[in-house]
């Protein structure tokens, strides 16, 4: 089993960027990979079950997500990979956005375990935890006005 | 009950804020608000149920506390309050380091819960998350955090 954790400060109270990106259709507003996304059958997007599908913008590859575990109270979402051109399995992933009370800012978490079926693990470790993970972070500190 | 959350950037890596502040009996060597401590019956500082037996800076009375968690995985203490010049009771705190991956800093959080059994419940939040909680980060900073 493969382990991927990255965090970061945002600079944005942890209201704030819940609000943002706790709508499980939300990717393409805010993280620069995603180029469009809807959820299946029409549910609600805070539907715990629904399955988001989504494009890279990169190559068009289609993933399917399903949601496992949406907290208001914890401000944190988790979701499986039900079909990715990625090669990973069984991979399950949790998001978390805490509060910085010193500052009002926010302490985002991303982790993710899963198996990797093709290529060395580090690759896809590595390409997980910095060009989907700390990308987004990054963009979401762009967005929210900061470095 | 009452609850306190205070949390802050360290700007030091978590190895270096944890060998710090996971020494049990180890408070006034960095905190400015407390003064000589020991642990009570001569136990090691890391055996969870030890108690840490403290001073408040200045005279301000003697504080015993009950170590109920001590996690090198998690970077978390718990403990409870046995004994303090502080009107709660049913107090458990609990402090819990987060890595930054993105920079290489910490994350500091600490909490606690308890019942305020007179007074101000507003000067007893105070004291805990501004005099003790929020300081302890400071100091963190002062102590380990890199020079800009």
């Amino acid at each position: 089993m493969a382990k991927v954790y990255r965090s970061a400060v945002i600079a944005a109270p942890a209201d704030t960027v819940w609000a943002y990106v706790r709508d499980f259709n939300a990717l393409p507003k805010w993280h620069p990979a995603i180029a469009a996304s809807e959820i299946e059958g029409g549910l609600p997007a805070d539907r715990v079950g629904c399955v988001r599908r989504f494009t890279l913008k990169s190559d068009g590859g289609l993933l399917r997500e399903q949601l496992l575990a949406l907290s208001d109270v914890e401000r944190t979402y988790t979701y499986n990979i039900l079909v990715s051109p990625m090669p990973v399995a069984n991979y399950v992933a949790t998001m978390r956005f805490t509060p910085i009370t010193r500052g009002n800012l926010t302490f985002a978490e991303w982790r993710a375990e899963f198996d990797v079926t093709e290529g060395p693990e580090i690759d896809t470790v590595l390409d997980i935890g910095d060009n989907v993970f700390v990308a987004g972070f990054a963009a979401l500190n762009s967005h929210f006005g900061s470095k | 009950m009452t609850k306190v959350f205070v949390s802050a950037v360290i700007d030091a890596p978590i190895g270096a804020v944890w060998a710090k502040m996971r020494d049990f009996n180890g408070l006034p060597d960095w905190h400015p608000r407390f003064s000589r401590s020991h642990i009570e019956g001569g136990l090691r500082s890391d055996t969870i149920g030890c108690i840490r037996n403290f001073d408040i800076a200045g005279g301000a009375g003697t504080i015993r506390e009950r170590l109920l968690t001590l996690s090198d995985v998690d970077y978390t203490m718990t403990y409870t309050i046995l004994d303090a010049p502080l009107p709660v009771e049913n107090y458990v705190a609990t402090l819990k380091l987060y890595p930054i991956t993105v920079g290489d800093q910490t994350l500091g959080t600490w909490s606690a819960e308890f019942k305020v059994t007179r007074g101000r419940e507003e000067d007893v939040v105070d004291a805990v998350a501004n005099g003790t909680f929020g300081k302890a980060f400071e100091v963190m900073n002062e102590l380990l955090g890199r020079k800009r």
